[in-house]
């Protein structure tokens, strides 16, 4: 479990069931637990400067 | 000629045996499918076999060659393709039972290719589950087994092409690679996987996992393979919406065995990360060969290497989920449940994320490109470590316990996040018998350089020769 948690178990469970995940399973403390895990490993993105960098969209590279 | 001898010859040495008529199409397809049956019920290497339409076509290809229709290298040789790979008439299951009945009606333009170049289609490959994992576990139609210890994993997500090519079941395999779904099966299992540029080999037809990460390529046991296969399946596709409109070169001119004056870029960042001492010894070991024989290799600093794990995995995880959308509502219960938690959980990045991960990409793209403004080549390990047990949580590298996911795709996802070619070949054997990689990364659509590095340094060991115990 990360030491921060960016999401409360409430919205998780809010999100889940909007997104239509079936939160009566016995698989979603497990789900919550790899969300958990998953948003903080994202957290490193934000101390990547990316004022200057435009989301490259067309993915390809040069000569496509 | 000895079958076996016949399952172990490349595509190269074949083709010329086929178009001299020293050999029949027909003898190679009868000695593949004579290997399969006996190394099959431990390799697990097959979805879908397809034995009787391979001779079959073996036949035809037999009668065009003595007729003095021979169309090129790959006429009558036998290929796999990962079971992703839309075939016309044969089931395609993405490594699920969802998709057990599922047979598309048409070839997938990679297919298309083989078929017009005369190869021969012994079946479809295992693989994990929708090409999300890096090991080969698969519950639905059982788990792929590493040919050189059937306790250890293939290396994913194209694990059956890893097992099937290295244990001479077929001459020619594909896969997909998304974070390294080629060469980390190649580099575990000992045999050469091309990740060409993305947008060079088309993904029309194919399941995707990440539209902007997916990238189909050859495995092959030799570099000669792998230029011959990508002379075959490299072109623009209209049907393809990232499809590169480049030249095509002939890939064979590549192999000229000559890598003088050669720059090859080392980030030192590849050693500081978790690494096996071993796997970095034999991969130091193969710079210094290439040094020796006239490359300048230099120590070169890429920051932005720590940041390559959390820009893919918010790209793919949000793509995957996105695509698969309509297959969680429908089916979840269905999933392998690892497949489903990583689907499920996708659906929790923000749009936000996603487009500060592309952000980044942006940035991790730029300082990848300057660096190979001063090196012609990046290198490094493909692999932290060797082929883990089947199922393992974690594995080892050097002093560092690591999950075995962000372990297996640590040297890998970097070239998905820049589209940019790299090859794995092996490069040494550890005490316990299990391959070594090497990974060769150029800049986008010079797959010529990168294939001759390749070339050079497989043609100066003797690696890519050894065969597993099986």
């Amino acid at each position: 479990m990360p030491e921060e948690s960016r999401l409360s178990k409430e919205a998780f469970l809010f999100m889940a069931e909007s997104a239509g995940i079936d939160v009566t399973g016995e698989h979603v403390d497990e789900l919550f637990s790899i969300v958990q895990a998953t948003l903080a490993g994202l957290d490193s993105l934000k101390e990547i400067d990316v004022t200057d960098a435009e989301p490259d969209m067309s993915f390809a590279p040069d000569g496509a | 000629m000895d079958p076996l001898e016949i399952c172990y010859m490349s595509a190269g040495q074949l083709s010329g045996l086929i178009q001299s008529k020293e050999i029949s199409p027909v003898e190679v397809i009868d000695a593949h499918l004579a290997r399969i049956d006996a190394t099959e019920p431990i390799l697990n290497s097959f979805i879908t076999l397809l034995p009787d339409e391979a001779r079959a076509a073996a036949r035809r290809a037999e009668a065009d060659i003595r007729a003095g229709k021979y169309r090129g290298p790959l006429h009558g040789i036998p290929v796999g393709l990962k079971d992703l790979f839309n075939t016309a008439g044969v089931r395609t299951t993405s490594g699920s039972k969802i998709f057990d009945n599922f047979i598309p009606a048409e070839d997938c333009t990679v297919a298309t290719k083989f078929r017009q170049a005369g190869s021969i289609l012994l079946g479809k490959l295992n693989m994990h589950q929708f090409a999300y994992g890096p090991t080969g576990e698969n519950p639905d139609y059982g788990h792929m087994h590493n040919p050189w210890d059937p306790e250890l994993v293939t290396g994913g997500s194209s694990g059956g092409s890893g097992s099937a090519t290295v244990a001479g079941q077929c001459t020619i395999t594909t896969g997909s690679d998304t974070g390294g779904s080629v060469r980390i099966p190649a580099a575990l299992c000992g045999i050469v996987g091309l990740k060409p540029t993305y947008g060079l080999v088309s993904r029309h037809g194919l399941t995707p996992l990440s539209w902007s990460l997916d990238h189909p390529g050859p495995m092959v046991r030799t570099v000669e393979d792998a230029a011959l296969t990508m002379n075959v399946i490299a072109g623009h596709d209209s049907k393809d919406v990232a499809s590169a409109k480049v030249d095509i070169p002939d890939y064979t001119t590549a192999l000229t065995g000559d890598v003088k004056g050669l720059r090859i870029g080392v980030p030192e960042e590849y050693f500081e990360a978790p690494l096996d001492p071993n796997v970095g010894q034999a991969v130091r070991d193969a710079l210094d060969l290439l040094e020796s024989m006239g490359a300048e290799v230099k120590p070169v600093s890429f920051p932005m290497f720590k940041d390559a794990f959390p820009i893919s995995t918010a790209i793919l995880m949000a793509e995957a989920s996105a695509f698969h959308r309509d297959l969680l509502a429908k089916d979840a219960d269905k999933l392998y449940p690892p497949i489903r938690l990583r689907l499920e959980a996708g659906l929790f990045i923000s749009s936000a994320d996603y487009l500060r991960a592309q952000q980044a990409r942006t940035l991790f793209d730029r300082q990848t490109r300057q660096l190979l403004e001063d090196v012609d080549l990046l290198a490094g390990p493909t692999e932290p470590v060797t082929a883990p047990k089947i199922l393992a949580a974690r594995v080892q590298a050097g002093e560092t316990s690591l999950g075995t996911t962000p372990a297996l795709t640590q040297y890998t996802r970097p070239y998905n996040i820049t589209g940019m070619p790299a090859i794995s070949i092996p490069c040494g054997f550890s005490d316990a018998g299990l391959p070594y990689a090497l990974q060769l990364a150029g800049r986008p659509f010079d797959e010529l350089t990168v294939l001759r590095a390749a070339h050079a340094y497989e043609q100066a060991t003797d690696w890519h020769k050894r065969r597993p115990p099986i």
